[in-house]
């Protein structure tokens, strides 16, 4: 059974009266313990097609099926369920909240859980540690550098022990450096069985994963499965370094 | 708990908003403040009233009929001249009638060596003092042969005894007042002043006979008090005085009573009806700012989420359902509106204790109002977070996360 599965998946903007089509017919599988990257020029619907799969939003129309459930038939507090428990976001643009602590950013999604865990600061503390931000839990984001924000999201994606991370152009606001940094734990989630479906436009980036799905004007163009780019090299910390 | 995680971040984003936080209570501070204070200056103006009736000192077998035309103190006519002698003479013959004391009343500037004050003056019979059981702590109340000789003797209350004289003893000592030199033959026992600031003691009282002729120079007068035998008499008494009264003032069938009657139960009904109509005023003013309160509420909260929008997307994304963001909301403007009505009922009660305290105004916050305050700053955080709340649960994930 595939971790998700598109068929025919349409996605049609309607803003002042003007139908934008975004989504022009998606058939997509991706199987669990998976790391493929979605490639696209801007505006081909990359991050459409990302907040579909997130269940941030519904499909004009087309089948969703993720992890063996009929996403159109979920209600809301199914779908938060949903995105709580199986799905972690990585944005480009961090999207952590203001002026809170980083394990606060951290521990948001566990307070939002069936049955919050009673060790839930634990949790957020470990998935802080894991990403190397141990001594950085009392910092808000405006302290905080942007790799060291970026690190930041990934554990707040994983701290629920999601089957999939979303990254949507997770290293677009980071220099080359903190970009590798960030590369290098996916790389190391995907070693671990996580799968891992990653947006971009960089196509140095796409060959961290084995997969790439090119996205343009909202077809999908072609479906390559390659080897991965950080098996190649020996430190897997310089990998993706532009 | 669900909604205690929601409590939870709704105080974190309070705290985080501090200004916005701030004026959204300073809304509800104002419109729950002001309605304290409103409510404590009615209870004062009702507590004044009641206070009056006790120290006019009516027993449940009196009454009194004051000159002029209109209803209990108010006269529509500003020196009625109509009531004389002769109808207090008539009305002491009627059956019923155990006493009648006359009473003539004006304000006046009393003096004493460098001392001066400014006092009620009463012109009344010797039978006032029994009728009033009103003990002297010094001297004696003048007399029948005083009231023969318009004797200019007083009988100082303790307020102007006080003023004049400070440690010295009035009695003997002589006095003007007005124009008139009197000797002081008694003082009056402290009554003290009223919780709501009307003082009883500040008076002088003189023999009526002297008042007519030698001090106000006028033979009207100002009302008559009645005692009758019984307090079941009062009713058929007071029947008896207006026929009288009518008579005696040639008032055609026509004419209105050119008199009024005082009486406890009159007083009261005034006072319930007054009550009643300060009441309604009172629902209306609270009913306004707390208007006003819930909307600064909701406009800022409708602003606060159009900048959180992005906050709000976030939480979507991480597992929270329209309900979290609905409870988040609605609670920070329930807490804020609380916070607001707490800090509302302080501020009211401290602005009355002050306006009672520098006797600007009798205010008397009871614990009512606040409880009612209270009710009311939750309830307007409720009904105007309602609409912003659903507003912020509203927005679709995938628009709040662009
Ligand atoms: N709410 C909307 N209403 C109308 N058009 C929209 C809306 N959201 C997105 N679009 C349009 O859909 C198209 C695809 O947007 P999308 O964000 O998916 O592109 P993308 O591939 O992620 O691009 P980029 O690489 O620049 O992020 C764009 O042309 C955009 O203008
Ligand atoms: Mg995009």
């Amino acid at each position: 059974m595939s971790l998700i599965r598109m068929e025919n998946i349409v996605k049609t903007y309607l803003s002042a009266g003007a139908e934008t089509p975004v989504l022009k017919g998606i058939d997509l599988r991706i199987e669990e313990g998976e790391y493929a990257s979605v490639i696209g020029p801007s505006g081909a619907g990359k991050s459409t097609l990302m907040t579909i799969m997130g269940c941030l939003g519904s499909p004009t129309s087309g089948r969703y099926i993720l992890d063996g459930e009929e996403v159109e038939t979920l209600n809301d507090a199914q779908l938060s369920r949903a995105r709580n428990e199986k799905i972690g976001f990585v944005f480009q643009a961090f999207h952590l909240l203001p002026g809170v602590k980083a394990i606060d950013n951290v521990m948001m999604p566990l307070l939002y859980c069936h049955k919050v865990p009673a060790d839930a600061r634990e949790r957020a503390r470990e998935s802080l540690e894991t990403v190397g931000l141990g001594h950085r839990l009392h910092h808000s984001p405006g302290q905080l550098s942007g790799g060291e924000q970026q690190r930041v999201t990934i554990a707040r994606a994983l701290v629920n022990n999601p089957k999939i991370i979303l990254a949507d152009e997770p290293t677009g606001n980071l220099d080359s450096k903190n970009g590798a940094e960030v590369m290098r734990i996916l790389d190391q989630l995907n070693r671990e069985g996580r799968t891992i479906v990653i947006i971009t436009h960089d196509p140095k980036v796409a060959q961290h994963g084995r997969r790439t799905i090119s996205l343009m004007d909202g077809r999908i163009l072609e479906d390559r499965r390659h080897e991965s780019v950080t098996q190649f090299e020996g430190s897997p910390s310089r990998a993706g370094s532009a | 708990m669900r909604a205690l995680r929601n409590l939870k971040e709704a105080l974190r984003g309070l705290a985080l908003h501090k200004s916005k936080t701030l004026l959204m209570t300073l809304g509800v501070v104002i419109g729950i403040a002001s309605l304290t204070v409103i409510v404590a200056i009615g209870e004062g103006a009702k507590a004044k009233v009641l206070a009056r009736i006790s120290d006019m000192g009516f027993g449940p077998e009196a009454f009194s009929v004051a000159a002029g035309a209109g209803r209990l103190f108010f006269a529509r006519t500003k020196t009625p001249t109509t009531l004389t002698l002769a109808d207090v003479d008539d009305i002491r013959a009627m059956p019923t009638v155990q006493a009648a004391v006359p009473h003539q009343r004006q304000s006046m500037r009393m003096v004493y060596k460098r001392n001066n004050t400014f006092t009620r003056v009463y012109g009344v019979t010797p039978e006032w003092q029994s009728a009033r059981l009103w003990k002297l702590s010094d001297g004696s109340f003048f007399t029948d042969e005083d009231m023969k000789r318009k004797a200019k003797v007083a009988v100082l209350g303790a307020t102007p005894a006080g003023k004049l004289f400070g440690d010295e003893d009035p009695v003997g000592k002589m006095v003007r007042i007005g124009k008139v030199y009197f000797r002081v033959a008694g003082v009056l026992e402290k009554k003290g002043v009223t919780e709501s600031g009307f003082d009883p003691d500040d008076r002088v009282i003189v023999p009526l006979s002297t008042s007519i002729s030698r001090l106000f120079r006028q033979t009207w007068l100002f009302s008559i008090r009645i005692h009758t035998l019984d307090p079941s008499k009062v009713q058929e008494t007071m029947e008896g005085v207006r026929q009288l009264l009518r008579k005696n003032h040639n008032l055609s069938v026509f004419a209105e009573d050119d008199f009024r009657f005082i009486t406890p139960e009159g007083i009261m009904e005034w006072v319930t009806a007054e009550e009643r109509a300060l009441n309604r005023m009172l629902v209306l003013i609270s009913a306004v700012s707390l208007l006003v309160g819930g909307i600064v509420i909701m406009n800022i909260m409708l602003v606060s989420i159009r900048e959180r929008i992005r906050e709000i997307g976030i939480r979507r994304c991480f597992g929270a359902r329209r309900s979290d963001i609905t409870q988040q909301f609605l609670f920070e403007s329930i807490f804020v509106s609380i916070l607001g009505g707490t800090a509302g009922c302080a501020l009211g009660a401290t602005i009355s204790f002050i306006l009672k305290k520098f006797h600007v105004l009798a205010a008397k916050p009871t614990w009512e109002s606040f409880v009612v305050a209270f009710v009311f700053s939750a309830a307007v955080g409720l009904v105007f977070g309602i609409q912003p709340a659903r507003k912020a649960a509203s927005l679709s994930p995938e628009e709040t996360i662009r």
